[in-house]
């Protein structure tokens, strides 16, 4: 044992002095760390890399679960039946006949509130109008508010609809009868008395837009382009929200929409819940992507490994879909607006089909998951508010997607790291051999040439804003195209310095460059994952590999294609009026970000080709 | 027992009984009217009165040493009020929030959410009053088993131009007001129990039969509440009310039809011995065709009065034969109406908004009161008064502010407004929200803090009413508690790390070493 003993010692304490023997350690292993960097950075990329496209698979991630104990879903006996079914179809009728007499938005608002008050429930009406460059939205909400029996009205749960439905928005599909669920519920649950909240009941106008306004004015926040009525009826805090989105004649499935603006997600437990409670009713899935088989599977594959390739292309779908709304900070539908109040929402997609469900199915899953939030003694606050669904019933937990981005950005910070530290050093040979020279960084010119990107993306922000570039969408792209275009061309005069004494610009921009980057990249993980990753995407590769040539033709090949990974969205002629809309009307934050932070990185990286080297 | 040996008991012990009461006398009353929106509002008050006595005050307490002989009177309540001298005093326990829109005014004004006590007690005694309070709070507590407990300093306000004591318009030099009230209380069976237990009956006969726990408590809105008051020409008074809306209209929404049987499932089988009246009074139908049943055995002013002591059994019942339709316009069952917000979603700070509306046709004078906890402190330059867009800060005409004191005084602030006729006046205000220390947090499901209702009172009108605003939830920031593992982890690890490495550079000696390389 002894033995043992002084043999390892000898290991792991050799004699000699300890100081010293522990700064030779230390300076041997930071060697052999500095001489791998290449190796690791390129590990940390492929492992990032190919980390994201494991997402989908099977073996990562979990079943869904419920955290909160009070939700206890699907643990009560429903009452909705047949009778209420008639009710929502008569309600129907009446909504058709709104439509096909094009009924104006104040018209159909005051109607929908008379309704409810026939019901013996308080309802009211609100108009608003949003002035924007994109143009200008106006419309009426209505709502009405169930006051609990017994309660002090202090706490209030949501159930709402929007006139227009979710898909298609330029399709005008009416979610009529999502509207008539909505009525036919205000009658059916005002005959209990177990309710231990308020419950409100809205149908907003437009898509968007109306909710938007009626949350606004529920919470007392101006907006300066909206002029809304205040509103009649309130009742207390809200927390949680249903939107019910049922454009078809029957549906099949019903479909989660969760993503809330500025990347923001609701709790999962109350997803969870539905799903719980559905599932011997109707399946549920999650956004309107039905597991169907799309791809040709060759027949000599074992079944495992066919099975494995199916719910890839599956999951791929909706880790991609939720990538869509989340990056862009859009949110998936009218749900997405509550998250900014702290109130968690969702929306039942009641994905149209020729059968076999109907407002029977819908009456009695909402009123199951109502039950459900009605159960909450608080907000719903365990922190599953990180997660990535992958199928309904199979999640994404944070550290299960995270690692998958800050590698990408750890690998960035190091050959960041890497370009600053050699900077510092040049070879000089004369006659008596090479040796390593130390030389000055000035990092201030550098600092100049970064924030005056910035600067500059600041400015084509403000200039998106205008009307004038709205309406001259063809003309005002192609302006800023040459504006951003040309203005860095003045890099190439900057005057070559004595690379003995001063490390060369172009490097110390691709390393401040770099760094800014990653850090970027790394603070958005946590706020909006699916941004960050579109971002290690876009700019972890590309930002690394630039070379600095000596070559002009090269220099400015490389420029060019900077130029357009930088300002290839100005051709999205679509999504940059629909980012605007989203900016200026929603307050998402996705098209001052592509201007002021995305836009200026990687001109940053144009620029550092162009500098001389 | 049966009926006759029953007779033979009450004819042995009644003048019996009747001779030891001369000075007690016992009422109780039954009112109910059908509102506008299809529901039911009916009002027990039991009221006993010890004729010719005086209130307990400082003065006399140690010289009514005696032990105190009741009949009527409930001992239990006789005992806390002697010993604590309380003078008046008023407790109410309710459920829901009051409607005045489609309710009206309610026949008992104490209708704020949750428990409201106050009492006046005269100054002088050995003990001092918030001592006193501090006992009756605790024994009231005790007797209801509610959680009056709570009320405690930081919530206890005096707001004396709200809560005028009944018949001491004279003394309150001499006697102080203290109030409080905690809107999170919520009322059930186990304070209905105690409070029958205060009546001579109890629920076995006469109009508190149809106390009905299952039903009552199934009401829209229910509420008890426990007033004692002195009146100079009768003696000391103690009223049992409960106040109760029921909807017949829930389970199938037609008939608005009601009966004893239906509302309350219970019926009167018989009358309380020892009640000098016992009437049911029911506010009968205007200008629609309506049948009533039993006959009444007196119609006055629009209601049919029932004499419980003469009836037999009764189920009074009303029948509408052209049945219910809910109105589509708005209800304004009261000319004056408020409506409170609590704005603002961030966890620091928000906005009161309170919507004053006057449906007259001249300015009333409305005095307004907020007794906050100090978790809540309002901003008062921020106070601004909105009549449709305009600033109309002429309209304030007094104010009365005592600031809170962080973790022990509760915030008073009233003002006298006018409002002009036919107009809603917007008063809004800027908040902050208190962070509390982490054992300030109570140990429950964190829902966020109930606060007050808020009163209001018009000056102008006689009987001046108060009207309650419903109560408000604030959500303050709050630790998440369910993990406290994650955050003494993550805490000791940083502590550690940091601690670890400053120490180490203290301690460490830094010399130069030769290194080969």
């Amino acid at each position: 044992m002894d033995r043992i003993r002084t043999r390892l010692r000898a290991i792991f304490r050799p004699e000699g002095d300890q100081s010293l023997l522990r700064l030779q350690r230390r300076r041997k292993l930071v060697s052999a760390l500095t001489q791998r960097v290449d190796l690791i950075k390129w590990s940390f990329f492929l492992v990032g890399y190919l980390w994201m496209l494991a997402l989908p698979s099977q073996q990562l991630g979990r079943g869904i679960y419920i955290d909160e104990n009070a939700l206890q879903p699907g643990q009560v006996n429903t009452y909705w039946n047949w009778g209420d079914v008639a009710a929502a179809d008569r309600y129907l009728e009446q909504l058709e006949g709104l439509r096909d007499a094009n009924a104006s938005s104040h018209l159909r608002a005051s109607t929908l509130a008379a309704e409810f008050m026939k019901l013996g429930i308080p309802a009211s009406t609100q108009n608003y109008r949003f002035s924007s460059s994109v143009g200008t939205v106006e419309g009426t909400n209505a709502y009405a508010i169930i006051s609990s029996p017994r309660t002090s009205g202090t706490e209030a749960m949501v159930i709402s609809a929007s006139w227009v439905s979710r898909i298609d928005e330029a399709n005008g599909a009416l979610n009529l009868r999502g509207v008539s669920t909505v009525l036919a519920l205000a009658g059916f649950l005002k005959k209990y008395s177990l309710w231990a909240k308020d419950i409100v009941f809205v149908v907003s106008d437009g898509h968007m837009d109306g909710m938007q306004a009626w949350l606004n004015a529920y919470h007392g926040r101006t907006q300066s382009n909206l002029e809304a009525d205040e509103l009649e009826l309130t009742s207390g805090v809200i927390w949680t929200a249903l939107n019910i989105d049922y454009p078809g004649h029957s549906f099949s499935h019903l479909g989660i929409f969760h993503e809330g603006i500025n990347g923001r997600l609701p709790n999962q437990d109350l997803l969870n819940s539905l799903t719980w409670i559905a599932r011997w009713t109707v399946p549920v899935i999650i956004y309107d992507h039905l597991e169907t088989p799309r791809l040709q599977i060759p027949s000599w594959m074992p079944n495992s490994l066919r099975d494995e390739i199916r719910t890839y292309d599956y999951r791929s779908r909706n880790v991609l879909r939720h990538v869509k709304h989340q990056a862009r900070g859009r949110g998936s539908g009218v749900h997405g607006l509550f998250h900014q109040f702290r109130i968690d929402a969702f929306t039942m997609f009641a994905l149209p089909a020729t059968g076999p469900h109907g407002f029977h199915a819908l009456g009695h899953i909402i009123e199951s998951t109502l039950r459900t939030t009605n159960n909450l003694l608080e907000r719903l606050h365990a922190s599953i508010f990180f997660y990535i669904l992958t199928a309904s019933e199979h999640f994404l937990k944070i550290g299960s997607y995270l690692p998958s981005a800050i590698m990408i950005s750890v690998a960035m910070m190091f050959s960041g790291l890497k370009v600053w530290s050699d900077s510092a050093w040049v070879m000089s040979s004369d006659e008596k051999g090479s040796t390593w020279i130390q030389r000055r960084r000035p990092v201030l010119p550098v600092l100049v040439i970064m924030f005056s990107t910035h600067i500059l993306g600041c400015s084509v922000f403000a200039l998106t804003k205008t009307s004038w570039f709205i309406n001259n969408l063809k003309t005002s792209s192609a302006i800023i195209l040459a504006l951003c275009g040309t203005l860095p061309l003045s890099a190439l005069f900057v005057p070559k310095q004595n690379p003995h004494t001063v490390a060369p610009m172009s490097q110390l921009l691709k390393a401040l460059n770099l760094c800014f980057a990653s850090t970027v990249i790394s603070i958005t993980t946590v706020v909006n994952f699916s941004l960050a990753a579109t971002l290690a995407i876009l700019l972890g590769i590309p930002l690394t590999v630039s070379l600095s040539s000596s070559l002009l033709p090269l220099r400015l090949g490389q420029y060019g294609a900077y130029l357009s990974l930088a300002l290839g969205w100005l051709s999205a002629q679509e999504e940059i009026r629909s980012a605007l809309w989203d900016w200026q009307i929603l307050g998402v934050w996705f098209a001052p970000f592509v201007c002021i932070v995305y836009t200026p990185l990687v001109l940053q990286a144009a620029i550092a080709c162009l500098l001389p080297v | 027992m049966n009926p006759k040996c029953r007779r033979l008991w009450f004819s042995l012990f009644l003048p019996l009984a009747v001779l030891s009461l001369h000075n007690e006398v016992f009422d109780e009353q039954l009112n109910i009217r059908s509102l506008p929106d299809g529901k039911v509002a009916s009002r027990f008050s039991f009221t006993t009165v010890l004729v010719g006595a005086s209130p307990p005050t400082p003065q006399n307490h140690s010289s009514q040493d005696d032990p105190r002989h009741y009949s009527l009177f409930p001992l239990a309540l006789g005992q806390i009020l002697h010993e604590y001298a309380v003078t008046e005093m008023h407790l109410t326990l309710n459920a829901g929030k009051w409607n005045y829109d489609h309710w009206g005014y309610p026949d008992e004004d104490g209708v704020g959410t949750g428990a409201e006590l106050w009492a006046w007690m005269g100054d002088g005694a050995v003990s001092t009053v918030d001592e006193r309070w501090r006992g009756l709070r605790n024994a009231l507590a005790g007797l209801f088993c509610a959680s009056l407990g709570s009320l405690d300093e930081l919530r206890t306000t005096s707001p004396t131009m709200m809560f005028a004591p009944g018949a001491l318009s004279n003394r309150t030099s001499t006697h102080s007001l203290r109030h409080a009230s905690l809107p999170s209380e919520h009322v059930c069976t186990e304070n209905l129990t105690p409070f029958l237990k205060l009546l001579p009956c109890k629920s076995l006969s006469g109009i508190a039969t149809l106390l009905n726990p299952h039903r009552l408590f199934d009401a829209d809105w229910h509420g008890m509440g426990l007033h004692v008051s002195w009146l100079p020409q009768q003696g000391v008074q103690v009223k049992l009310t409960f106040q109760t809306i029921s909807d017949p209209l829930r389970p199938q929404s037609s008939s608005r039809d009601w009966s004893f049987a239906s509302v309350f499932e219970r019926t009167i089988q018989r009358s309380c011995p020892v009640a000098t009246s016992s009437q049911i009074v029911v506010a009968l139908p205007f200008g629609v065709p309506y049948t009533i049943n039993p006959q009444p055995s007196l119609v006055d002013q629009g209601h049919a009065i029932f004499d419980v002591v003469q009836s037999g059994p009764l189920d009074v019942s009303l029948h509408w034969p052209s049945g219910f339709q809910y109105s589509t316009t708005r209800l304004a069952e009261t000319t004056f109406s408020v409506r409170r917000t609590l704005k603002g979603y961030t966890q620091d700070n928000g906005q009161l908004s309170v919507l004053l509306r006057n449906d007259e046709d001249s300015p009333v004078n409305i005095a307004y009161l907020e007794t906050m906890p100090w978790i809540i402190q309002l901003y008062l330059h921020t106070l601004t008064l909105e009549v449709d867009g305009v600033s109309r800060n002429d309209l304030l005409q007094n104010i009365t502010y005592i600031p809170p004191v962080p973790h022990s005084r509760a915030t008073l602030f009233q003002i006298v407004l006018q409002i002009p006729s036919r107009s809603t006046l917007k008063l809004t205000m800027d908040i902050t929200k208190a962070f509390l220390r982490y054992t300030e947090h109570p140990p429950d499901a964190q829902r966020g803090w109930d606060l007050p209702p808020a009163v209001f009172v018009r000056l102008d009108g006689r009987p001046q009413r108060r009207i309650y605003a419903p109560a408000l939830l604030v959500d303050l920031a709050t630790p998440d508690f369910s993990m406290p593992y994650n955050v003494i982890i993550f805490t000791c690890s940083l502590i550690a790390f940091i601690f670890g490495s400053v120490f180490n550079y203290l301690t460490r000696r830094f010399i130069v070493l030769p290194v080969p390389s």
